[in-house]
């Protein structure tokens, strides 16, 4: 390999991306821009959930319960509905997501000691979060129910309240998050979008950057002379690789100090991690570009490949290891799963090499094999 | 370099169909041929970048046959691709560029140094190395093009069609700079062109067709491998009864008049009966005739330029002609003679297997169909006879402008008055006036970005002018937009069909647009796929056409209205010699007969010369507007006669005579052509004669050559550009 010959593909390609103002501000600005995009979008939190009340007993029993609800930091009360039709033209417009419904005998029923009746109403055209909040409204009826019970103990057997407390709940459970202590789905989704937006982007600039060259014909330059092909590979590649890397810092920036995700773990196998992991994306890109012969097309195929994979079956959305068969083949195959696993013991676990060495040598494996397939394919005499 | 039963496939399609060719150490070697001929797949394959399916390719002796092989090589090698500065990097400055090159290359620091130098110095691109290659001209570009190719000081260079889409001008100063380079001898160089009339650039060409050589050797040997003669005549129509075949001179005084026999009892010629088409515009019923006998016939203006193959001398050629003109009643004096060209030769050879014609193969040896069978159904064209547009414009009456009926009253067909068209603060337009008579083909000329699509644009309602009037068709330009585009038909290179459909399709879709109802739609549609010689091909793809037969397609497409005048920027770009004929064919017709007025953009110099009347345009100005024969003419009294100097070394005689003052002085193969100064031949030949030989240099013979309009374009435009460095350095 002639260095000379490496510098001098590698000056040329940073002068054409420093001075395609276009193409150099995308390749930065893109990777931060979907980073705040997904970040600030992509939460997976279910709160402020927006309800109303339609109070048919009007007794300070079931403006008791209500209060129950209205004090959730769960749920945003929006007001009190006078009938039934007024209930589902709120929940049709989508202005409250639910309506409680507390029956005309509630206050009655419960002080004669028989079971009340409460009903709701639940948007359900997004499942995920119509469970969750189904989920709030039944912990939080229990609740209720819990405390009625324990009066009840207190008034009917003379227990005293702290013994009709233990009577009524005699399991207590005892919950305690680890790594994510306040469960914040952003801190998850901001270090796994470093992971995606990688797999994204460098394969695109990558993926442009060599068949722009080869579109235009200059790569005949390259062909006809003698500058091998490892030299091409590397020239070229160079500055592709570097500003993925560079973009990897700004996204892990991005994700500690903007989103306030912890980092815990250890900075250098996290660096040489990703260092691995941009190679095997600038690789993929590499591979698009043999492949393909026009920009359209390499746009095309690079969203095909990367983007879906990325968002999809990389964890970001879905652990794998919830993935049925099929959808954690199709995640093994990707660099995504590796990169994720080392990402998430090194944010939020706090792990370091003794964790993330077995991953970085898949990385390491699939970088290796993408590029010695990319120059076993990449030819200076075609076939056209 | 040597090539042996090459053979180049992709996919099925096999682009070159076992080629023998060798070049020798230090010639400079042209392959000629349309586009897809195999020159490219050629060049590609001797450079070592494209792999090839049969017989062996040896550049240096060493066989290129893997890659590895081809590696060996690589390094004595020059390779420059097809486009125009496609392979150099845009926001790279000339200077950037030519280092990336060196570097690529490993060219040692100090040799560096030197040759840069040198190369820009010849190429006079010093004075913007700084400057981004994206903002240099086409004529820069390949000038730093060739640079490149060259800072490694390669033996053998390969330069693809590095004149295509390149102006006159420039093409010219590529090739005083390629000859200076190679005058230091050891470079082979192999190169392309689509450009006939480059040939004798060569020391030897190979003529290529469809994968083919059709032949070898030195340019003129391969035009005088086709025994024939070349006239030019003067169709003349008399009354029935006396023709008069009018004996004259050639060229050159010893050759003597040729009286002809005469043929009593003839008809008289079936010109046009429209009585609005001027007299003058009776020649092409004779071009008629002679274009279903013979491939090679060429209109120039009132003139006939006609190739009879197979006639042992002029009197056998004229013989026939008369034969054939004669039994048409019309007669004809004949102008000149020249010698036959190379594509002369090309269309002879190819028109018995030409891949347009309709029941054409290509195949091997061709078919017996003659020349006439792939000639387009013309005879729709009349359209006087059957009742279609008139030649007159129509009074519209909607408006009252004076100058407007003035133009009606002439009859103009277009009419510019001192348009203007500025972007930002560039002009592109500077005040053009010129006008065109209906039935005649006007060519608009100049050098890229000299304004010309911007008038077309302008005068079509594309665009609007930012000064100037006009009127079109009869209609103003400015206010009659609508009537404009009812009656004009617009086609550009740009302008391309919709490859996805077919034949037919296509011609539906505009029949469609042009708002023709269902009867007059179909009815056309019949007419116009006989016009463009695709019957039987109706239901082809239209990427399937080849070139030549898909630019008629969308002449045909912009004629289903049957306009009265017809724009076409550029359309012949890349057809082939035998194509563009054939379009031209079709052009003349319309303006004959039907009396359609033509504005013409081209870029092959010969087809100006088909054209009735030129206008010159230069940095948005028209710097001349006459017919093909005043501006030569015009040439000749400004600076003398174009003689050919037979030379021992051709080199030293371009030098020489560049030192002795004749600044046009440029290589043609073995010889050198100058242009002479104003003044008798015979003397001026002297003059030149003298200074070579007072340089020392041996003069074999001295003979004048004709005048080309590539002639009298360099010429123009290097007057104007000495004239403006001129005016800036009084400024200064």
């Amino acid at each position: 390999m002639n260095l000379i010959r490496v510098a001098a593909l590698a000056q040329k390609e940073w002068r054409e991306i420093l001075r395609d103002r276009l193409f150099f501000s995308l390749s930065f600005v893109v990777p931060a821009l979907l980073m705040l995009l997904f970040g600030y979008g992509l939460s997976l939190d279910v709160e402020n959930i927006p309800f109303a009340i339609h109070d048919l007993d009007r007794t300070p029993q079931s403006r008791d319960y209500a209060y129950r609800f209205i004090h959730s930091r769960y749920f945003d009360f929006k007001g009190y509905v006078t009938g039934e039709a007024q209930a589902q033209q709120l929940l049709g417009q989508g202005s409250v997501r639910a309506v409680i419904v507390i029956d005309r005998n509630f206050g009655r029923e419960l002080s004669a000691d028989r079971p009340a009746h409460v009903q709701t109403l639940l948007d359900g055209t997004f499942p995920y979060r119509t469970q969750v909040t189904k989920g709030y409204i039944t912990a939080i009826n229990t609740a209720v129910t819990r405390e009625l019970l324990a009066d009840y103990m207190v008034r009917v057997k003379g227990l005293s309240p702290s013994r009709a407390q233990d009577a009524v709940d005699p399991v207590r459970l005892e919950v305690r998050y680890l790594y994510n202590q306040g469960l914040k789905s952003s801190w998850g989704v901001a270090s796994k979008l470093i992971m995606a937006l990688l797999l994204m982007c460098p394969p695109f600039l990558t993926a442009l950057g060599v068949v722009r060259e080869k579109e235009s014909g200059a790569i005949y330059n390259i062909y006809a002379s003698n500058a091998t092909r490892a030299e091409f590979l590397v020239g070229k590649l160079n500055p592709y690789f570097c500003i993925a890397f560079i973009n990897a810092m700004v996204l892990w920036a991005m994700a500690c100090f903007l989103f306030g995700a912890p980092f815990k773990g250890s900075a250098t196998a996290f660096l040489f991690a990703t260092v691995l992991y941009v190679l095997c994306s600038t690789g993929i890109g590499l591979l698009i570009s043999i492949l393909v012969g026009s920009q359209v097309a390499a746009m095309i195929v690079t969203a095909v490949v990367t983007a879906m994979p990325s968002m999809l079956y990389s964890g970001l959305l879905t652990p794998v290891a919830s993935m049925n068969w099929t959808a954690r083949g199709v995640a093994a195959v990707f660099p995504a799963m590796y990169y994720g696993r080392i990402i998430e013991s090194c944010f939020l676990k706090g792990l370091g090499w003794g964790n993330a060495w077995g991953d970085m040598l898949v990385l390491a494996g699939y970088g290796a094999g993408l590029f010695a397939v990319g120059y076993a394919m990449f030819h200076k005499r075609g076939k056209t | 370099m040597e090539a042996a039963g090459f053979v180049k496939r992709y996919g099925k399609v096999e682009a070159v169909r076992g080629l023998d060719l060798a070049v020798a150490q230090g010639e400079l070697f042209g392959l000629i041929g349309p586009d897809g001929a195999g020159k490219s797949s050629l060049l590609k394959a001797v450079a070592g970048v494209l792999s090839y399916e049969g017989g062996e390719v040896r550049v240096f002796g060493l066989p290129v046959t893997t890659e590895a092989g081809a590696e060996a090589a690589k390094a004595h090698l020059g390779f420059m691709p097809q486009g125009l500065g496609r392979n150099l990097y845009g926001d790279l400055s000339i200077e950037e560029n030519i280092d990336f090159f060196a570097k690529l290359r490993l060219v040692p620091a100090a040799d560096l140094r030197e040759r840069k130098e040198r190369l820009l110095g010849m190429t006079r691109l010093d004075r913007f190395r700084a400057r981004p290659m994206k903002q240099l001209s086409g004529g820069m570009k390949q000038k730093l093009g060739l640079v490149c190719t060259l800072i490694h000081a390669p033996r053998l260079i390969l330069l693809d069609e590095p004149t295509t889409g390149v102006d006159p001008v420039s093409r010219r100063d590529f090739w005083t700079i390629l000859h200076e380079l190679l005058s230091e001898g050891g470079v082979t160089a192999l190169i392309s062109t689509a450009y006939m009339d480059e040939a004798s650039r060569f020391d030897r060409v190979a003529l290529l067709y469809q994968g083919r050589a059709l032949a070898v050797g030195p340019a003129r040997e391969v035009a005088a491998g086709t025994p024939g003669v070349v006239l030019r005549i003067r169709p003349e129509v008399v009354g029935p009864g006396e023709i008069r075949v009018a004996s004259s001179v050639g060229l050159s005084a010893d050759r003597g008049g040729l009286a002809a026999a005469e043929e009593p009892g003839a008809q008289a010629s079936s010109v046009s009966s429209a009585a609005t088409v001027p007299r003058a515009f009776e020649a092409p019923d004779a071009l008629e005739l002679l274009g279903a006998r013979y491939a090679s016939v060429r209109g120039l203006g009132r003139e006939v330029r006609v190739f009879v193959p197979g006639a042992a001398d002029e009197g056998a050629a004229t013989a026939a002609l008369h034969a054939l003109l004669g039994g048409a009643g019309i007669g004809f004096s004949i102008t000149g003679r020249e010698a036959a060209d190379l594509e002369d030769v090309f269309v002879c050879k190819v028109a018995p297997h030409h891949a347009d014609a309709p029941g054409g193969t290509g195949g091997p040896g061709g078919t017996d169909t003659p020349a006439t069978s792939d000639t387009p159904e013309l005879s729709g064209l009349d359209w006087t006879r059957d009742g279609g547009a008139p030649i007159t414009p129509i009074i519209s009456g909607a408006s009252g402008e004076p100058a407007r009926q003035a133009d009606e009253a002439q009859g103009l067909a277009i009419h510019a008055r001192g348009l203007i068209r500025d972007f930002g603060s560039f002009r592109a337009v500077d005040n053009v006036s010129f006008s065109v008579k209906p039935g005649e083909i006007f060519g608009l000329l100049g050098a890229n970005g000299a304004g010309k699509t911007t008038v077309i644009k302008m005068l079509t309602g594309i665009l609007s002018p930012t000064g100037g009037a006009g009127s079109v068709a009869g209609a103003d330009m400015l206010r009659g937009g609508r009537a404009i585009k009812e009656r004009i038909g617009y086609m550009s290179q740009a302008f391309s069909l919709y490859t996805d459909l077919t034949v037919a399709e296509n011609l539906r879709l505009y029949a469609g647009v042009y708002g023709l109802n269902r009867r007059l739609a179909a009815e056309r549609v019949v007419w116009a796929i006989k016009l463009a010689g695709l019957a039987g091909r109706e239901n082809a793809l239209t990427a399937s056409l080849p070139m030549g037969l898909s630019q008629r397609l969308a002449l045909c497409c912009a004629l289903l209205h049957r306009p009265r005048i017809l724009f076409l920027d550029e359309p012949t770009s890349g057809v082939d010699p035998l194509g563009r004929r054939l379009f031209w064919d079709i052009l003349r017709r319309l303006s004959r007969r039907a009396g359609v007025a033509v504005l013409i953009t081209t870029h092959y110099m010969s087809e100006a010369e088909y054209c009735d009347h030129l206008a010159l345009m230069y940095a948005g100005r028209v710097v001349a507007d006459a017919t093909p024969e005043a501006m030569k003419a015009a040439l000749l009294a400004d600076a003398g006669p174009m003689l050919e100097v037979d030379v021992d070394d051709p080199h030293r005689a371009v030098a020489a005579l560049r030192a002795a003052g004749f600044a046009e002085a440029a290589l043609h193969g073995g010889s050198v052509h100058a242009q002479a100064g104003p003044g008798e031949a015979r003397e001026r030949g002297a003059a030149v004669a003298a200074a070579l030989v007072a340089a020392g240099v041996n003069v074999r013979a001295v003979a004048q050559t004709p005048l080309s309009m590539e002639d009298v374009f360099v010429h123009r435009v290097l007057a104007l550009e000495a004239e403006e460095a001129g005016a800036k350095g009084a400024r200064a």
